[in-house]
């Protein structure tokens, strides 16, 4: 679970100083996956960040299952933008890179067969595919087997299909591990597709407007159905609202 | 055809080439002042196996200096560098200093290296690696400022303390910038060299180094040149091993789209 109380983020100091997040609230049942939404430059990369104890709030408080978040935690991974791949790491020692800086001795070997890496271990990030290199991403944080994971629009710059490819790819991870997830992004379908409830944020400084439930999200054909278009239409309305 | 055979090509033409402008400046230069001004290559070349033995020992005590003088250099000035281009407070306050020493030729201080260390040894390493020290400095620092914050962050959130993040992300992410400017590099640091083993070696025999060599046999055009010819292999060995160092620590830069040919 995670639970976040009045978090304000503040970065610089003085007149320099620009607030990111202001009084954000916010609740992640475990087991929940739930999509991050807001206009662009709102501050929702700066939220997951702070989730992952990357930066320290300026005030509030973050606490993930019970647990006030004061640095890094080993059950919560992030997964990047374009997936943060080390260009000059292979695509196991990429996967791996957080079990090694955790001092962890485990191999990534069966994450990447899972995710249909095998055979490309030994490859670099630059003679992988866009969607290939999404996939090591994927692998580096599954590698941690992490209770908590947090997506920063992992689908991002893809081309539609691969970008479908992606999303099956985390539903189906979260069906079958059943992590607690947070998911930032500025794709509708998307948030709508992969998000039990939806966050809608605020311009900056961020804090929550509307919170959408999405009981449908994860049936079987959701994708096609009108309840999806219905859904993906209301966001649309919501974040036009909020001047995105 | 295999890269390494084309490559061994590319090097022996370029040697043909220079031995073919060297015999026609020889002639040109005979022939308009009517006395021999340059030796040939093959006079020259007569030269080297007359007094092989010592001018291999000349070439491997400068090969010697050189690399201990550049492997001094990499050990202080990476580290240095590194840090001072990733810590922006670092930055801040050495840059300004790093500027300021780093144009000043070392050989402008011949005077004040001598007096504070001698003759010796010391002192030729010093002049070499006080050029090459600045070279991998400023090379490292500009690299590590522009290190991508993505690699960066993703080490982090892994938990990373400071040490790691230079180990996974800042040295890796830089070796192949500073690998060239020591490349680049190499004929600053061999005119050095050259410049540390006459001026301050003049108490040495033939054997002491390519430098002395050449400034012993200095009224032996033929033998003196031998010397000179020492040094163009000289630089082009430790350019070379710099490429194989190149090749064999960042792999990555030379496969996939982006790699070479």
């Amino acid at each position: 679970m995670i639970e976040v109380d009045g978090l304000t983020l503040i970065y610089g100091r003085g007149g320099a100083a620009v607030p990111a997040v202001a009084g954000l609230s916010m609740k992640v049942d475990s087991y929940e996956l739930v999509s991050v939404v807001g206009p662009s430059g709102c501050g929702k990369t700066t939220l997951l960040f702070a989730l992952d104890g990357l930066l320290a709030p300026t005030a509030g408080r973050i606490r993930v299952h019970g647990e006030e978040v004061g640095s890094v935690r080993r059950d919560v991974a992030l997964i990047l933008q374009d997936a943060g791949l080390l260009p000059w790491k292979t695509v196991r020692a990429n996967a791996e890179l957080s079990l090694r800086i955790q001092g962890r001795k485990s191999s990534a070997g069966k994450v990447l067969a899972d995710l249909g890496l095998a055979g490309f271990e030994k490859r670099f990030p630059s003679e992988l595919s866009e969607g290939m290199k999404r996939r090591v991403g994927i692998a580096r944080a599954l590698a941690l087997q992490p209770r908590v994971m947090l997506m920063d629009e992992p689908t991002a710059n893809l081309d539609s299909i691969t970008r479908e490819h992606i999303q099956n790819l985390i539903l189906g991870l979260w069906w079958e591990m059943g992590f607690t997830g947070v998911l930032v992004t500025h794709d509708m379908e998307e948030a709508v597709f992969l998000g039990k409830r939806i966050l809608v944020l605020s311009a900056r400084p961020a804090r929550v407007v509307e919170v959408i439930d999405n009981p449908g999200m994860g049936e079987p054909g959701y994708r096609g159905t009108s309840e999806f278009v219905a859904q993906v239409a209301h966001l649309r309305q919501v974040l036009g609202g909020n001047g995105s | 055809m295999s890269r390494t055979l084309r490559l061994s090509m590319h090097y022996l033409l370029a040697i043909a080439l220079v031995l073919l402008v060297w015999a026609a400046t020889s002639w040109l230069l005979e022939a308009t002042r009517g006395r021999e001004i340059l030796p040939t290559p093959w006079v020259t070349f007569a030269a080297a196996a007359a007094n092989f033995g010592t001018l291999a020992s000349a070439f491997g005590s400068s090969a010697l200096r050189f690399l201990i003088a550049l492997a001094v250099a990499f050990l202080l000035g990476l580290p240095l560098g590194l840090a001072v281009g990733f810590e922006s407070k670092l930055d801040r306050y050495l840059s300004p200093l790093i500027y300021l020493l780093y144009p000043m030729p070392p050989v402008a201080l011949l005077l004040f290296l001598y007096l504070a260390f001698g003759l010796g040894e010391v002192v030729r390493l010093v002049v070499v690696v006080m050029a090459l020290f600045f070279q991998v400095v400023v090379a490292a620092q500009g690299a590590a400022k522009y290190v991508v914050p993505s690699h960066v962050t993703a080490v982090r959130s892994a938990g990373a303390t400071r040490g790691q993040i230079y180990r996974h992300v800042v040295l890796p992410a830089t070796l192949p910038s500073v690998l060239t400017a020591a490349r680049v590099s190499v004929g600053l640091g061999i005119t050095m060299l050259y410049i540390a083993e006459t001026k301050l070696g003049l108490l040495l025999g033939p054997r002491a180094g390519l430098g002395r060599f050449i400034e012993y046999y200095t009224f032996r055009g033929d033998i003196s040149l031998a010397g000179v010819v020492g040094l163009a292999l000289l630089g082009l060995l430790f350019y070379a091993v710099l490429e194989l160092l190149e090749r064999f620590f960042c792999r990555w830069k030379f496969v996939g789209a982006r790699g070479g040919a």
